[in-house]
């Protein structure tokens, strides 16, 4: 059964949190200590969630998302750390400071990475976890382009010359139906100077993001926590096999592959993202709704 | 002196029929039908003796290329008559729809193979001239003259037969007995698709008694509404998909169907009966003659359910087979001359099909060409027109793909302009 009513309205405010000023979207009960929290990856901000955030609202819970700092309009404190450690830290302060105590995790990309290691940090604070087009990566190797980023020099050349419309080209010849053009533009907008140099940093500090695995799978395969987990079929990033290879972390987790799809399923398939996600927050038993 | 292959080693006197047709389906049943109103004396050999007997493992749609082939016949007011629809076809693509204009647009036909087989049986079983030996399995080929002279069989209380014909037809399918018995050359192109489908009450696609199609490059679904109210629900994935499709078919269908785009609403419907596969789908062509023999249908040529073409073919291969060798069994000309007209018509009408259709079958994505095409079509109605004309199989690639690729580049020269 959906739970799925008239959607609640999207709610753009900021957030001080970890030294720094973030864009925060939120829909649903604001004081709920139990949050549906939507983690963008790369490159991404908050924005990309307003579609999903309305969705989960609409099954009574609370849903947000926020901008990594350096990422959307966000820009990171002074001697903020460009790592998956640093990113995980911060989303933790963010969650505190929002009141969150049990998170539904919505990952995207190298939202996984950071929102896993969170989850690392507190196991007890997962409710569900949302995969799309991320999750563990066992034996993973770097796409192309991140080994363009990681490598010094060209990465940094790469980033210079990242025009308009080579971005727009770049990003629609490896999605299968191309992407909607306003979210190629919003995107590009937010992919400034600050966010390249974040990437280049992120990237490069990233040796493996395959190497948490084995620990990841070994903490949260006995817990089976409720996952669902959407990749697009034509992923030209993450490859999706990978979707099947969540089950080792969780292994109760609904797989969809999303056959016509690319890297942003939310992007390219928003109503079956929509309609899976709500579906997946609507059957959780009701003891993890929060009263 | 007549001799025998090792299968069948009785020989007897005179050719007791004109033709003897190995199998009672669709393609067996309907060249018994033709060759029976031409006056001949046709044996139909089937091994299944309930004569409610059909085929499981079929999407059962009749392409509109084989309508006019039931128009002749006779059958397609029965068909109509027993619930059978009349679709036309839509196909989802990247590029967006390609839906014809609706009065220009082909329609096929659907009605499931449990009521449409027994239909065409029986027809076939009242036709004068024609005799059906249900439950009877063929053991050998018996040869006379260097050629093919009918088949020995036996039925299921052990009584031994030879029937001796002029003309021996296999009409056994993908499998064929009667082509393998007979060596006849044969060529294999590798499948790297799987199929599973079922039938379901309720749920119907959108624009239903119309057949959805989704080309999601290089995966591939379908909707055929059929026959009361049911809907076939199909998909053939790339074989790297088989594990969950195995796991749980009709779990795996319903969510493969659920999370295409546009989808159809399968999940309000039930599954009336369990949801069943086919994994290796070896694409067969098989020369369609030797002394004294026809191969039709499947037997002829088996190629991709994916285009669903292999029951239209089955008729239309019958027709073609029954109007080449007609005179030579009423004794006009020889034989020889009617299966060599046999042979050339069913490589012209075919060939240019199977060959685009087997490539297509080893999984891969849609090259550049096709793309042109389908992003054509998705763009332009004129076009869609055309595109469905094709794919509907009423032209041969040779005559449609010129006019086609030029009007395709065009089309899409336009589009890049307009951006």
């Amino acid at each position: 059964m959906s739970g799925a009513g008239a959607q609640p309205p999207v709610e753009r405010s900021s957030l001080l949190a970890g030294g720094t000023r973030t864009r925060l979207l939120q829909a649903g009960p604001a004081e709920a200590s139990e949050a549906v929290v939507c983690v963008h990856g790369n490159p991404g901000s908050a924005d990309d969630w307003e579609g999903l955030i309305a969705a989960a609202a609409a099954t009574g819970r609370r849903a947000l998302s926020l901008d990594l700092p350096d990422f959307g309009e966000t820009v990171a404190p002074d001697g903020f750390e460009h790592s998956v450690l640093g990113y995980a830290t911060w989303l933790g302060e963010a969650l505190t400071e929002l009141g969150v105590e049990r998170a539904h995790l919505v990952l995207h990309d190298f939202g996984g990475p950071i929102g896993l290691v969170w989850v690392a940090m507190n196991p007890d604070a997962l409710a569900s976890i949302t995969l799309i087009d991320t999750g563990i990566l066992p034996g993973y190797r770097w796409h192309r382009l991140a080994r363009i980023w990681r490598t010094p020099v060209v990465g940094e050349i790469f980033q210079a010359t990242a025009t308009r419309g080579a971005f727009r080209m770049l990003l629609n010849r490896n999605e299968p139906r191309g992407l909607p053009r306003d979210f190629v533009e919003a995107m590009y907008d937010h992919y400034d100077r600050r966010t390249r140099k974040a990437v280049l940093a992120l990237y490069r500090d990233t040796d493996d993001p395959g190497s948490a695995a084995p620990e990841l799978t070994k903490l949260l395969a006995p817990r089976d926590i409720p996952a669902l987990v959407i990749w697009g079929e034509e992923d030209a990033y993450l490859p999706s096999s990978y979707a099947e290879r969540q089950r080792e972390a969780f292994p109760s987790a609904d797989v969809h592959m999303l056959p016509a799809s690319g890297h942003w399923p939310f992007a390219d398939a928003p109503e079956t993202v929509e309609r899976l996600l709500s579906q997946f927050l609507a059957d959780l038993a009701p003891s993890e709704i929060q009263p | 002196m007549p001799s025998t292959d090792p299968h069948s080693p009785i020989i007897s006197d005179g050719p007791a029929y004109d033709a003897v047709v190995v199998g009672g389906s669709l393609a067996g049943c309907a060249t018994a039908i033709q060759l029976g109103r031409a006056g001949l004396r046709v044996a139909v050999v089937e091994k299944q003796p309930d004569p409610q007997a059909y085929k499981r493992m079929c999407s059962h749609f009749i392409q509109a290329s084989g309508v006019p082939t039931l128009e002749r016949l006779g059958l397609l007011e029965p068909i109509e008559a027993a619930g059978g629809e009349r679709p036309r076809v839509r196909i989802w693509t990247k590029w967006g729809w390609i839906a014809p204009p609706p009065e220009r647009a082909a329609r096929g036909v659907n009605l499931r193979r449990e009521l449409l087989d027994p239909l065409v049986r029986n027809i076939a079983a009242e036709t004068p001239g024609v005799e059906m030996l249900l439950g009877w399995t063929v053991d050998g080929l018996l040869r006379e003259n260097g050629g093919f002279a009918g088949v020995a069989a036996h039925n299921r209380e052990g009584e031994e037969r030879e029937l001796r014909a002029r003309l021996t037809v296999g009409a056994d399918g993908r499998d064929s007995r009667v082509a393998e018995l007979s060596e006849v050359p044969v060529k294999t192109y590798p499948h790297n698709r799987f199929a599973y489908g079922g039938y379901f009450e309720g749920g119907a696609p959108a624009d239903a008694p119309d057949a959805t199609v989704w080309f999601l490059d290089p995966q591939w679904c379908a909707a055929f509404p059929t026959d009361s109210g049911l809907t076939f629900y199909a998909a053939m994935p790339t074989k790297d998909r088989l594990p969950e499709f195995k796991k749980e078919p009709e779990a795996a269908l319903v969510r493969f169907l659920s999370d295409v785009p546009e989808a159809p609403p399968i999940r309000a419907g039930r599954a009336i009966e369990p949801v069943i596969g086919k994994v290796d789908m070896t694409n067969r062509m098989r020369k369609p003659v030797a002394p004294g023999l026809a191969l039709i249908g499947d037997a002829a040529l088996a190629t991709d359910p994916l285009f669903g073409v292999g029951c239209g073919w089955a008729f239309q291969s019958s027709e073609w087979l029954a109007e080449s060798v007609a005179p030579a069994l009423q004794g006009s000309e020889s034989l020889e001359q009617g299966l060599e007209r046999y042979s050339r018509r069913h490589k012209h009408e075919l060939g240019g099909h199977a060959f685009f259709i087997h490539d297509y079958a080893t999984g891969r994505k849609l090259n550049p060409a096709e793309r042109l095409m389908f992003s054509a079509a998705a763009r332009d109605p004129k076009m869609a027109s055309r595109f469905d004309t094709f794919g509907t199989r009423q032209v041969r690639p040779q005559q449609a793909m010129p006019r086609m690729m030029a009007r395709a580049v065009a089309i899409n020269t336009r589009h890049a302009l307009a951006r």
